[in-house]
Parts: C-alpha cells; structure tokens; sequence
C-alpha cells in the first residue's frame, strides 16, 4: 500500500521531531540546573559569543565618562578638598570620644570604582554588570553606591568572576536594607515594590513604629544592622504614609536617592582583612586613624 | 539570490544587530526584539529541529544577561522555534498580513511562557507584561518583520 507521504521526507520529519524533542529537553534542564552551573555557562558565553558586545558597552561607558566637563569634575575635587579641610580634626574627636565611651573600633571598608554595564535584554531587569571581580577584591555581598547629586544605595554584588561581578540593584523583590532616618531617631526596613510597569519600582520603609511620624522629605539611610550595609548611606526620601497596620506600625513610600537604570559609575565597598589587620597594629602602638592611600575609606559595620 | 541565501545572511544579521542594540548601546524596549524575529524568519524556512535547536541557542545567549531567570528564555525560544517551524506545515501563507500576524503571534507566544516559566519573583502582572509590553512588543516585532518582508521583495519570496 502506498504511502501518503515520500518516506524520505518521513525519515526527515522523525528525525526533525527528535533533535526538537532533543532540545527541548535541554532547555528544560537549563532551567533546573544548579545555579553555579547556570553562573558558569552565563558566564561562558559573556565572555566568549557576547564579549564584543559588553567590550561596546564598555566603552560606551568610559568614552561618556571621558566626556565629562573637567570644570565640573574640577568643581567637585574642590568640594570635596574644602570638606576634608574642614573635618580634618574630626577623626581625632572621633578616636578620642570613642575611647572614652569605650566603643570598638569600626572596621574600615576601601571603595572600589567600577564602571557599570546593563544589557537591555528580556530577563536582565534588576541585575547590572560590573568591570570589577574577585582580582580587585570584590566579594558577593559587597554593597554597590552611585553618587548622583548625593552619594545613594544601589545594590549589592550577587556573583564575581575573576574580572568582572553581577550586582542586583535595590528594585530586585528580595533587596532588603535595615534603615534608619538620618538622624538615628527612627529604625526600619527597606524593601522595593513592584510598580505596575517597568520603571515604576519604588522603595517602602517598613516596620516604623506607629507611633513615630516622618515627614515627607526626611533621609532615611542604611543602619548597619544585618552587616551588609555600612551604616549611613542615604536610600531615599519619604514621600508620604503608606498605610497604617493597628496600632503598631506603619509603612511609608521612599523616594530613591539613586535611580538605578541611570548607574554608570559606581563605588563598590568591601572590607579589606589585611587593612584592619594593619589597622589594629598601628593603632596598638598608638598611632591611631585609618592609614591613607590610592583608595578612598570608609566607614563600615554600625 | 535564492530564499535559503537571503535568510542565511538575514539572520545572523538580525541576531547581531539585536544584541549590538540591547547589550551594546543599552536600548531596551525601544529596540525591537530582532532575536525572536530572526528566529520565526529560520525557523519557517527550516524544519522543527533546526528550529528548536536554534531557539534553545538564542534563547541562551539572553539567558547569560538573566541572573534571576536563567533558562526561561532558552525554553521559550525552543518552544517558539519549534512551533514557528510547525507553521509551514499548517499554514501556507503568502501574504504580507499572514507575515504580519506570524511574527505577532510568535512574539506573543515568546512573552506568554517566558512569563509562564519565569518564576514569580522575577514577573510583572500578566495584564501588564504580557498583555500590554508583550502586545507592544509583539506590534513593534511584527511590524519590522513585515518591513523587512517587504524590503526583501515582497511575501512571495518568502513563502
């Protein structure tokens, strides 16, 4: 009995049928994999298929960085200078005040520059590349800040490869920071919430007791609490109540200091081991105060 | 220049140009999805393997710009591959609307399980990701798609 179809073109349709079925399969398991597995083959294929178009990107980001008006940078270092003119006897207050009210030293974190790509496609939202990794002594864990107009939260870093790291910035679902207003009257928690479209994440400032109000325009920055993030830095602005819970707590929305999507440049944090090691040293035989050098310092842990 | 040929240097080309617009210059939404576009114009032209084996590939390639996704887009696009290759079959269109509505309904489709598969943590409600950045989406990919049908001399060279 004859065939309805040319058994060539049956023997091509099964076989089609298969490799369809083949792969399938393999993006099946793509998803299933362990996560480092999944770090490993995304990391692969940045590196190799996709390096030309980050190395774009790249230099994208430094040739607008390269741009930048030299009046306004040269504005900024004298900012900058007047200000640690100005505070330069604060640190040996600071030294003395903590001796007498026996508190422990902070331990001094180092700034890392890094410049900072965002691939645009399906799926990236809420994660940026940075061209900083494990050789510059970037850890995951580390917190990521941009400085736009004021110095603000962005993210933490998520993974790190030997030049290069992955960061999740604050609009990520599970980004949480212990928070306090500026003036450490006033302790919470900061969370994103989703906007109804992309672009429209805000932040909520969560667990305030019912009892305190903030004022609409007041800093809330990281506390320091949970020891990811150094106390201080500046997250947002209250925009207003959210909801009130019973008499308990209340909730307000945040105005974030840093809009992520604009990140270019930004400063990663990192505790530096042989920094406090240095550190304890000196400051046993008397000389107190952070050491100097090429990377700037600052404070970490509460 | 025969279909095979106009493809054969179409796609790769689409492949680049979208990866050079969302990962080079950092365009999102403004930049059509011209992967998903390259894959519904090969995945047409060959068979359901070719097809699902070449979305399993570009849909990895997203997936190393996907911290919080990872493989959401490779099985999308094997998916998308694999049925874009059973429309030759079911459907012989040769007009410039089929085109129209093929590339819609691709990217559509594309949106509807990588929204399925992703996870919650990292979807938007359907209503907004789907149905209105998708549908977005899916107009801007299509309308590009019947652009370049037309640039390439008309639906019949494609059919």
């Amino acid at each position: 009995m004859a065939s309805y179809t040319d058994p060539p073109e049956e023997g091509r349709g099964r076989r089609d049928l298969t490799v369809a079925l083949v792969f399938l399969f393999l993006a099946a398991v793509a998803l299933y994999l362990p996560s480092g597995v999944q770090s490993q083959i995304a990391e692969g294929l940045r590196g190799t298929v996709l390096r030309p178009f980050v190395e774009t990107q790249e230099a994208l980001v430094q040739a607008k960085l390269r741009a930048e008006d030299a009046l306004e940078l040269q504005a900024q270092l004298d900012s900058l200078a007047s200000i640690v003119a100005s505070q330069a006897s604060l640190l040996e207050e600071n030294r003395r005040l903590r001796e007498h009210l026996d508190l422990e030293n902070r331990a001094p974190g180092v700034f890392i520059h890094a410049n900072v790509m965002r691939p645009g496609t399906t799926g990236s939202g809420s994660m940026f590349l940075l061209d900083v990794g494990s050789d510059q002594g970037v850890n995951p864990g580390d917190p990521v800040l941009m400085r736009t107009g004021r110095i603000g939260l962005v993210g933490v870093i998520r993974e790190v490869s030997r030049e290069g790291a992955i960061g999740l910035d604050w609009s990520h679902p599970d980004f949480r920071a212990s928070a306090m207003t500026a003036d450490g009257e006033v302790f919470g928690l900061v969370e994103p919430r989703r906007g109804d479209f992309r672009g429209g994440d805000r932040l909520l400032l969560n667990a305030i007791p019912f009892h305190e109000r903030l004022d609409p325009g007041t800093l809330v920055t990281t506390s320091g609490l949970g020891g990811i993030f150094p106390r201080g830095i500046p997250i947002g602005e209250v925009m207003g109540l959210h909801q009130d819970y019973g008499d308990y707590r209340s909730e307000y929305w945040l105005r974030p200091v840093v809009e992520t999507g604009s990140a270019t440049h930004v400063l990663v944090v990192r505790s530096d081991p042989a920094l406090e090691d240095l550190l304890e040293f000196l400051e046993g035989g008397g000389e107190g105060g952070p050491p100097g050098g090429g990377q700037g310092e600052g404070g970490r842990g509460g | 220049m025969t279909r095979k040929t106009v493809l054969g240097i179409l796609v790769p080309i689409l492949v680049i140009l979208h990866f050079f617009l969302h990962v080079g210059l950092r365009i999102e939404r403004a930049a059509p999805d011209l992967l998903t576009l390259a894959l519904l114009f090969a995945a047409r032209e060959n068979g359901m393997g070719p097809g699902g084996a070449l979305g399993f590939f570009f849909g990895l390639l997203e997936d190393a710009f996907s911290v919080l996704a990872f493989g959401a887009s490779a099985l999308a696009m094997t998916l998308v591959g694999i049925l874009g290759a059973r429309t030759r079959d079911l459907f012989v269109g040769d007009s410039l609307r089929f085109f129209f509505v093929y590339f819609l309904a691709g990217k559509l489709l594309r949106e509807v399980i990588y929204w399925v598969v992703a996870g919650e943590t990292v979807r938007e409600p359907f209503l907004n990701a789907v149905l209105i950045d998708g549908g977005i989406a899916a107009f801007y990919v299509a309308s590009m798609g019947a652009l370049l049908v037309l640039l390439l001399g008309g639906a019949r060279a494609l059919r």
